[in-house]
């Protein structure tokens, strides 16, 4: 009988100790999680809207729980501070120039606080320390959005409803197009006509690709004048020589002008003989004179030759000629 | 002629049946209240009888011990794989761990080891009780010196009040194992990973209020079954009452409980 007294006591003992143990041990895998029994420190950011984050959700940094919120309060007017317990171990990775900005726990999850940013050469954060909270587009900020996208789909459907209504009754460019037969065939033959200068086009691109093909090839004319210097330079002595002789065309084209130009006026001989009347009749009358006076003067030689003195010079060279004449 | 006026009429019957049942109600609640009073004034106050505390652990929490263990089980199991369609609804099958975590700890935990209890032990401890005093073994214990109601109610009461939290804490651990196992076999999950979102969002205060109300339920199982079993009466009809009186009222009132500790516990969150 006292053997199973024992034996009761001993497993109501059992039993008790075991559920207590079980407790005991959710409470600190909850404390754990929560991160209640760790050192931490305190840090607060101050937000316009916390959107529904209440006390107890997470803190992460870098996508790592780092704490939980200890503390929602209103300050101010309508802002609310925050207040978050960090883990004292994290802490030498956060600093004060970090960025604080509410987000969730995917799409429809808690929301949560997320703490980014901030560079090595800013002190780390210490307990009390304020963050700067970013204002971040909340869901009915989204919605918002959305809404105005679909008005505007809205105006874009309704305005083309309209476009689609009269294409149909055959106003407008594309309406005559689609209900008048006549501009389908005129259509169907400019694009007819277009398709054959499209395969023109074609054709001329495949000549072009044989005629740069055969400036490519090696030896060619085009290939030696990018290609052969020897060439190059006696092509370049020509053009340099073409230039001077453009420039010496160009100096005697000038002095051809002024000549011209000399040739205009009556201040020079030539031009005086060109441009003044009264010259040129002086100058006829000159040659006039010079006419006459060369007849007379071979009549005046012909009576030189006959004079005795100059006779026997003329007999001389008379024979002289005919003996020459001979030996040929 | 005064015969047949002293004759009630149906209307006067009703009313009378009325009267008389509001009259028992409060008189029950009066004697309910005496019961209560009593239980503090004989449990806390030497001689303690450890020897029937130890044995009525027993009977109350170990013996109950597989029958909750299996109802655990089966609650997380079942409960897990009835809410997976509706998260997949939403894509949110990563979410299973957390609901069935509050849903556990939160409520089903305390509850169903209540009403499991109160089928099991409150029905035990009424009938009990009231065979006892059906044949008069309680009026024989006043008799031989023996004090019945701290030999017979404080044990059971304070065992009852002692075990269901112990019972509840492991129902909400082998009801997470029942989670686990269907979330494993559909998901694929870790043990670690599930037991970490297990905790994710749960907070001391539902730790708190789950043990407040284990601890509220044990108390009225065992006052509701030795109050039936005490005050029973009209020989073995009275036991079945006694037995059938303390399943309903504790199930009736644990419910009622659950309601209020929630909106108590609800304005501290």
């Amino acid at each position: 009988m006292a053997t199973t007294e024992n034996r009761k006591a001993i497993t109501v003992g059992v039993f008790l100790a075991l559920g207590l143990a079980i407790f005991i041990l959710g409470v600190f895998t909850l404390g754990g999680q929560q991160k209640s029994f760790e050192k931490s420190i305190h840090i607060s950011a101050i937000f316009d809207d916390v959107a529904g984050l209440k006390k107890g959700n997470d803190v992460w940094f870098s996508g790592v729980k780092v704490g939980t919120i200890s503390n929602v309060r209103f300050v101010g007017i309508s802002q609310v501070d925050v207040t978050m317990r960090i883990d004292q171990a994290t802490q030498q990775y956060i600093h004060r120039n970090s960025g604080v900005r509410i987000s969730s726990d995917g799409f429809i999850g808690n929301k949560l606080i997320v703490i980014d940013g901030g560079s090595p050469q800013a002190p780390v954060v210490t307990d009390g320390d304020v963050l700067q909270a970013e204002k971040v587009p909340s869901t009915d900020d989204l919605v918002k959005t959305l809404q105005q996208n679909n008005q505007n789909l809205l105006a874009i459907t309704t305005d083309f409803k309209l476009l689609s209504h009269k294409i149909l009754q055959g106003k407008g460019t594309v309406g005559a197009l689609l209900a008048d037969s006549t501009m389908g065939v005129q259509l169907r033959n400019s694009m007819a006509n277009l398709q054959a200068a499209t395969g023109s086009a074609a054709h001329l691109a495949v000549q072009l690709e044989a005629f740069s093909k055969k400036m490519n090839t090696k030896g060619g004319f085009a290939d030696k004048l990018l290609t052969d210097t020897a060439t190059f330079n006696r092509i370049k002595g020509a053009v340099t020589q073409l230039q001077q002789a453009a420039a010496n065309a160009t100096v005697l084209t000038n002095n051809l002008n002024k000549a011209s130009n000399k040739l205009n006026t009556s201040d020079n001989t030539i031009g005086y003989l060109l441009n003044d009347p009264n010259g040129a009749a002086k100058v006829a009358s000159t040659l006039n004179n010079l006419q006459q006076s060369s007849v007379k003067l071979n009549e005046d030689l012909e009576a030189a030759q006959s004079n005795f003195l100059l006779k026997g010079f003329f007999k001389k060279k008379a024979k002289a000629k005919a003996d020459s004449l001979n030996h040929k | 002629m005064d015969n047949v006026s002293n004759i009630p009429t149906p209307k006067q019957k009703k009313g009378n049946t009325f009267r008389h049942r509001l009259g028992v109600f409060f008189e029950d609640i009066y004697k309910i209240h005496l019961f209560i009073v009593r239980f503090f004034k004989e449990a806390f106050r030497p001689p303690f009888e450890f020897k029937e505390l130890v044995r009525q652990c027993y009977e109350v929490g170990v013996r109950s011990f597989t029958l909750i263990s299996v109802t655990g089980f089966i609650v997380g199991f079942i409960f897990t794989k009835q809410s997976r369609p509706s998260l997949a609804t939403f894509g949110a099958n990563s979410w299973l761990p957390s609901l069935v975590s509050i849903a556990i700890m939160r409520a089903l935990a305390p509850l169903v080891t209540a009403l499991i209890a109160s089928g099991k032990v409150g029905s035990s401890i009424g009938a009990e009780l009231g065979s006892m005093r059906v044949t008069e073994q309680i009026d024989a214990m006043e008799v031989s010196g023996t004090n019945p109601f701290k030999f017979l109610v404080c044990t059971r009461v304070l065992a009852t009040t002692l075990t269901i939290p112990i019972l509840a804490t492991y129902t909400a651990f082998i009801g997470l194992l029942g989670g686990y196992l269907n979330v494993s076999l559909n998901e694929g999950i870790s043990y670690t990973a599930f037991v970490q979102q297990f905790f994710q969002p749960l907070m001391f205060l539902d730790f708190t209020a789950s043990l407040i109300k284990s601890v509220v339920f044990g108390f009225t199982i065992g006052i509701v079954g030795c109050y039936q079993g005490y005050y029973s009466n009209k020989g073995t009809e009275g036991v079945g009452k006694a037995a059938n009186g303390a399943v309903v009222t504790a199930m009736f009132l644990v419910f009622i409980e659950e309601i209020i500790i929630v909106q108590i516990t609800g304005n501290f969150r």
